[in-house]
């Protein structure tokens, strides 16, 4: 079965948010819950890098080993699914996670954090598809419509790969096969200046 | 543009200046990494800030504010220096060449340096990637002609691109971005002061034109000025209305401004913005149709102001013109909600109550399918034509027939045509152009020379040389008659030309004899009807280098300038450095658009950016004790102020302020939300930006000079 990712290419991402507004547009996400936002490094210097970031559907999911009320699954797909309603808002799953996908509607010191909310690879949730509940409670099931996460198919750049592992894989390994001979190569530039 | 967003995947190299379009144009972007990663193609970047594209780009070009024309001859004279000229290109298909070089000599790499500040090796570097590295895609924005020398600037850059021979070539081309998905149109539209639509001027012939189309009685066109004269005369312009209000200045209209609708259009992307605020409030009526309460509803104090809930885009349907020249149709998705009407439906209640929908309205009866019908009707000196309604609507419903690579229908029922039939379209059996100047295709295929504007011959002032306008023998697009240059075509059907006939005989005929109805010419680097008949630099009126301002001073001060007093000489004054030590430029950021009345009501995109700033480089900021979040009064010479939240960031240098121009809602940091219509107020607020962008206005267009004030910091 296939097996769903990410990938973001950061020498396409542009910093745009596109993928933010989507997905919040898409799901309407409360201000203040960011499943997808985008990282810049070294704004405004040379090297600058930008990469748009969500939760990563792991293997060996961190955030599944951690919650002590087994709130989250992971689907055949890959695709990492919190049960909201099982959901007890303890946080152990924001500290395990690397990617900081996990978040929480309230965030007082000591309060309780409301249950988690996280990227679902816009594949609904544990309720029924399409059902109203799964709507209110997660947002689009995009996938069971057969389509890419919202994300990743407003894209401007095409710098967010999402779908089958294998076919992102391919796609990416085109890619780079392209830029493989040119000024991107490693040490090109340092070696063999152009001019 | 020349050539479209798609043709940039052909590029071998690309040079952007005074253009972002990372931020402002992110699409374009999928097309322009295309050719950066598949061809290899530099991507040369050149501006004042480390911008979003910079870091897309694989050389970063940091010029000073203004001096882009400096920086452009001196890549033209280091090509030509090394004889890296396309000389057959020169030869057969450009005027005025050996006059333009004498000029561009001054520029050489050392003299380049002075004026922008960038290294002579750095110049010479680029001139040498260009060279190598044919053909080059050219692109400019705003950043190229916010500036009181900016039709200089962008002349420059169509010299380059003809010094290189890029022009005419897939992959080539001068490619300015345009903003929104009908920007082009408007343009071609001319919403403007100085010109009826299609670029026809204001002569008489042109209404004469116009009036035929319209189906209207001349003489009940001229009935409707207070005197003939004014119709021939340029009007205000976007970037001056204010002054037609105020009345402060040396006006030369038969009365002052009364009354101003606003439609789409928000304020604060005006400069002098204390001023706009100042006209606002004078004016005896003010009309503004949006689907937002603009800012300039919000700061008008008194009660003549209305505002018309305009539907948005998607409430709506009809034709519109892209960055590439391609024709879209839009279709409507959902009725206009709540109270809100969409444009033609405002219109047509505006036109009867003034009573003259019958004139109006003669040729449209079907909104919005007869407007476009009468725009193909008229519109013949871009190529217009062909694209009717129902053309375009079969190109939209066929997506998926056209070439991403070249824009082509192979097969299905657009078969052979471009995508958007992209102007000049002729007739209704032509493709349209992809590429503008293309003489390697027939012209009834999408071919084109460059076009016969201004007469047969020309005898220099500078050097007294007499050329021949028209292309070299050799030069023609494949079928054609005249194996060479060819003056444009008149008299086919008599007492017409090929702009003014109607019945598009005359177009039918230049095409069928494989020829362009404009006639084959050279593209001139002299142009004798402007101040500067060869681009030079000028320093800005408000210079950081008053060392320079004897070398490079700027124009006479203008009287009558599009209808009011316009300083240049006596504006610029070399002491002000001293007082304001900063340059200050103005930018668009990604999230925000525009005057921000429609992205600051997005809450989502409201998140992502809440709040005004200033970027400031570390350095500076370090220097003037400003601290990470601290506020910042920008003070400009004309006195006014904002406060802003400093963004301390490396994008900037430590001579330079950046101030996106997005925001309104409050002065000094004063909040005026609670003047916007209850529950209608943005998410977001911030001091414009443009209340402290500096006097200054382009020679020709009188486009207002954000990018290259002066101004003053402090910590707040």
């Amino acid at each position: 079965m296939a097996r769903m990712r990410f990938l973001c290419d950061t020498e396409r991402c542009i910093d745009c948010s596109g993928c933010v507004i989507a997905c919040k547009e898409g799901n309407h996400i409360p201000v203040g819950i960011n499943r997808r936002r985008v990282i810049t490094m070294k704004q405004g210097e040379p090297g600058e890098k930008s990469i748009s970031v969500a939760c990563m559907h792991c293997s060996d999911a961190p955030c599944i080993a951690v919650c002590p009320v087994d709130a989250i699954y992971q689907r055949d797909d890959g695709v990492v699914l919190v049960s909201k309603k099982t959901c007890i808002g303890c946080g152990y799953c924001f500290m395990a996670c690397p990617f900081g996908a996990p978040q929480f509607p309230k965030g007082s010191v000591f309060g309780a954090r409301g249950a988690m909310d996280k990227c679902t690879f816009c594949a609904g949730g544990p309720e029924e598809n399409f059902s109203k509940e799964e709507k209110k409670l997660y947002g689009q099931n995009r996938i069971a419509e057969g389509k890419v996460p919202m994300c990743a198919s407003m894209c401007a750049t095409k710098a967010l790969l999402a779908g089958d592992g294998d076919v992102v894989a391919d796609v990416f390994r085109e890619r780079v096969f392209n830029r493989g001979s040119g000024v991107n190569a490693w040490g090109w530039n340092k070696a063999y200046k152009k001019s | 543009m020349t050539n479209s967003l798609n043709d940039i995947r052909h590029t071998k190299s690309m040079i952007f200046i005074g253009s972002n379009a990372t931020e402002n144009h992110p699409v374009s972007m999928q097309h322009i990494l295309h050719a950066k990663e598949v061809n290899n193609a530099p991507i040369i970047v050149v501006d004042p800030r480390f911008t979003k594209l910079a870091a897309k780009a694989t050389e970063f070009v940091r010029v000073r504010p203004g001096s882009d024309c400096a920086f452009i001859m001196g890549l033209v004279n280091e090509v030509i220096a090394n004889g890296w000229e396309d000389k057959e290109f020169i030869r057969t298909r450009v005027a005025g060449y050996q006059e333009m070089v004498e000029v561009a000599k001054h520029y050489t790499p050392e003299a380049v340096e002075d004026v922008t500040g960038i290294p002579a090796e750095q110049t010479r570097r680029v001139a040498k990637i260009l060279a190598q590295n044919r053909p080059t895609s050219l692109t400019w924005c705003m950043g190229g002609t916010q500036h009181t020398i900016g039709s200089s600037i962008t002349r420059a850059f169509c010299i380059l691109q003809l010094v290189l021979g890029n022009m005419g070539k897939s992959g080539g081309g001068t490619n300015i971005f345009r903003g929104h998905d009908n920007v082009q149109g408007a343009t071609d539209m001319c919403v403007l002061s100085h010109s009826l639509p299609g670029y026809y001027g204001l002569s008489d012939g042109a209404w004469k034109h116009w009036c035929r189309v319209w189906d209207v009685d001349y003489d009940y066109i001229v009935g409707r000025f207070p005197d003939k004269e004014w119709m021939g005369k340029k009007g205000f312009t976007l970037a001056r209305w204010y002054e037609g209000v105020l009345a402060e200045e040396e006006l030369e209209t038969p009365s002052p401004v009364k009354a101003l609708i606003q439609w789409g259009c928000g304020t604060n992307s005006n400069s002098q913005y204390n001023r706009v605020v100042k006209a606002l409030n004078k004016l005896e009526l003010l009309v503004i149709v949006d689907p937002f309460p603009t800012a300039a509803a919000a700061l008008t104090k008194t009660d003549n102001v209305y505002l018309l809930p305009g539907a948005s885009q998607y409430e709506t349907s009809g034709s519109v013109t892209s960055t590439s020249r391609q024709f879209q149709w839009r279709f409507k998705v959902v009725d206009p909600v709540y109270d809100s009407k969409d444009d033609y439906e405002i219109m047509s209640l505006l036109v009867s109550k003034l009573g003259f929908a019958d004139e109006f309205y003669k040729n449209i009866k079907e909104v919005p399918e007869d407007i476009t019908r009468e725009i193909n009707k008229g519109t013949l000196t871009i190529g217009y034509n062909g694209q009717t309604p129902e053309r375009i609507k079969k190109h939209m419903e066929n997506w998926h027939t056209f070439d991403i690579e070249d824009l082509q229908a192979k097969g299905g029922p657009c078969d052979g045509d471009y995508y958007g039939m992209p102007w000049p379209c002729w007739t209704e059996e032509h493709p349209g152009t992809p590429i503008l100047y293309d003489v390697s295709k027939p012209v009834a295929e999408g071919g084109l020379p460059f076009r016969n504007r201004f007469g047969l011959e020309k005898t220099y002032d500078s050097s007294g040389r007499t050329e021949n306008q028209l292309a070299a023998d050799g030069v023609y697009n494949p079928g054609s008659e005249v194996e060479g240059g060819y003056p444009e075509f008149k008299d086919v059907v008599p007492g017409t030309n090929w702009k003014t006939d109607l019945t598009q005989e005359t177009l039918k005929t230049a095409i069928k004899r494989g020829m362009a109805p404009f006639g084959n010419a050279r593209a001139r680097c002299v142009v004798w009807n402007f101040p500067d008949q060869v681009p030079i630099h000028r320093e800005p009126l408000h210079s950081p280098r008053p060392d320079l301002i004897e070398k490079y001073p700027t124009y006479e001060d203008q009287p009558n300038h599009y209808r009011v007093m316009t300083r240049y000489k006596s504006e610029q004054k070399p002491e002000l450095v001293k007082e304001f030590p900063y340059v200050l430029t103005t930018g668009r950021m990604v999230e925000h658009m525009g005057g921000g009345a429609e992205t600051r009501s997005s809450k989502y995109l409201s998140e992502l950016q809440p709040e005004m700033y200033a970027e400031i480089n570390p350095r500076l900021a370090n220097n003037l004790g400003i601290r990470k979040d601290d506020m910042v009064v920008i003070e400009s010479p004309e006195g006014s102020k904002i406060k802003v939240k400093a963004f301390i960031t490396p994008r900037v240098d430590d001579k330079t302020i950046f101030l996106p121009y997005h925001f309104a809602g409050t002065l000094m940091g004063e909040s005026y939300l609670k003047d916007y219509p209850e529950g209608h107020e943005p998410y977001v607020v911030g001091d414009p930006g443009n209340t402290v962008t500096n006097y200054g206005y382009d020679i020709i267009t009188q486009i207002q000079a954000t990018k290259d004030g002066l101004c003053k910091v402090t910590r707040a």
